[in-house]
């Protein structure tokens, strides 16, 4: 059985790495990919939304929409690990084999910690702000904060971290940056636009209706990265301590 | 000139990557493998990261100063986190308590790991 | 399919069978948190890829997601559970 399945498989990737001579060329112009819409965007999306990023202006305007069910579908993985985990009793005590015994007295590991912990979070506020001009954006800068947070709880221990930063906090953040992101969707709905159309927001604003998406991307990006950032660190607590929020890696 | 200091720059980095990873393959136990790790992989990155911010200011202008000093932020960050990353390795292997590589087999103490941090206040 | 029309084939060429073994690696490895590590590996070969692919948006959410936090969250998990997997 395990024969015919290997052979199946290699049959079929065979198959698969056959058909790749039909594919076109490696950024080749005159591919489907690139002939119809993504012309557009190249040649418009300065013009339309002032962000040099195409990336960004993509992601964050043009696919407004779609970008704002992935922030849902974050934190909705996030609910689903807190509802899984928390608060379950642990049956048996922890690994100790593989574990140091000592928990947040290390002052190599914590004078480093302080060290980066600022510059890791100014960066990841500058990935957020300065996503429409180079890579990044919301997504990633809220991974380099939540990260900086579990750093935070790696070096030191984990109940100190939480009393910094209390998991009521946490989620609420969570739910705000949601809200934030659909919040700015449906203003400009109520300004007169189409759901997550930031030209509306021109006039509220005092700009004209190219600014105002540049504008309205910033806002999405930070709803994103409070998401994110609340998210990743929710469920490095949930994960590294079972559920009970006692004792983290 | 400054094509110089570059290659000489990077062939030293890539020189002392080729001892760590032959330090890495060779060394008999894991601490002396960390202790390879930890101190060729920082040297070698920071050489290596210099020789690239240098061979940028080719063409000095605001732009690729601005890049050379980013390049160089990159080298303080593994700066500061590759030995805390080689530390709390090592240290998590001596707290396991990790047999020691020795020349002769003889009856040594064993490690206590723990004890070692009786003065600590927790 | 042409191949020389990538930026930087040698790179293609060096990278692609790393990742190629990284996820024959992760997957065969019996000990979990071996293959929480290799798997961090294989995440920061396709960052390297995607970033020679001139794709550098996704690399650095490869790099900050795949490479990084997942790492840890798979770390933390595997700590939780029995580290030998049976298949």
């Amino acid at each position: 059985m395990k024969r015919l399945t290997l052979f199946l498989v290699v049959l079929l990737g065979a198959y698969l790495v056959w058909t790749t001579q039909d594919l076109p060329d490696w950024g080749d112009p005159a591919s489907p990919a690139n002939s119809y819409l993504s012309t557009h965007y190249i040649k418009k999306a300065y013009e339309e939304t002032s962000v040099p990023n195409l990336v960004t202006a993509v992601l964050a305007d043009y696919r407004g929409y779609d970008t704002m069910f992935e922030t849902v579908v974050v934190f909705c993985a996030g609910l689903a690990v807190l509802t899984i985990l928390r608060r379950t009793k642990r049956k048996h005590k922890k690994n100790v084999k593989f574990r140091p015994q000592r928990e947040g007295v290390d002052i190599i590991l914590q004078n480093a910690a302080r060290l980066m912990i600022a510059p890791m979070q100014l960066f990841a506020l500058y990935v957020i702000a300065h996503g429409h001009h180079s890579p990044g954006g919301g997504f990633q800068g809220g991974v380099i904060l939540g990260a900086s947070f579990i750093l935070l709880a790696l070096a030191y221990d984990l109940k100190s971290t939480l009393r910094r930063f209390k998991e009521n906090t946490v989620l609420f953040y969570s739910g705000l940056g949601v809200l934030i992101y659909a919040g700015i969707g449906v203003i400009s709905l109520v300004l007169g636009g189409n759901f997550l159309a930031y030209a509306a927001w021109g006039g509220l604003l005092g700009i004209s209706e190219v600014e105002a998406h540049s504008y309205g991307m910033l806002g999405v990006e930070i709803g994103v990265a409070f998401t994110v950032m609340a998210i990743m660190f929710s469920l490095y607590l949930d994960l590294a301590s079972g559920g009970d929020l006692d004792e983290g890696l | 000139m400054l094509d110089a200091i570059v290659v000489i720059l990077t062939v030293s980095g890539l020189f002392f990557f080729l001892g760590t990873s032959v330090g890495l393959l060779r060394f008999p136990d894991f601490y002396t493998r960390m202790h390879a790790a930890g101190k060729g992989d920082t040297l070698s990155t920071m050489l290596l990261l210099m020789g690239l911010a240098l061979y940028n200011l080719h063409h000095p202008s605001p732009v690729s100063i601005l890049v050379s000093f980013k390049i160089m932020f990159i080298g303080v960050a593994v700066f500061i986190a590759s030995p805390t990353a080689t530390h709390a390795i090592m240290d998590a292997g001596y707290e396991i308590k990790l047999k020691q590589w020795v020349r002769r087999k003889e009856p040594t103490t064993p490690y206590a790991g723990t004890e070692r941090r009786k003065g600590v206040a927790k | 399919m042409n191949l020389y029309g990538s930026l930087l084939w040698q790179f293609d060429l060096l990278i692609i069978p790393m990742v190629i073994i990284c996820a024959i690696a992760a997957l065969t490895i019996r000990d979990l948190l071996s293959a929480t590590v290799v798997f961090g590996a294989y995440s920061f070969l396709m960052c390297l890829l995607w970033t020679e692919m001139l794709a550098v948006d996704v690399a650095f959410t490869e790099a900050a997601v795949g490479a990084g936090v997942s790492t840890i969250l798979m770390v933390a998990t595997a700590l939780h559970i029995k580290r030998k997997s049976k298949d």
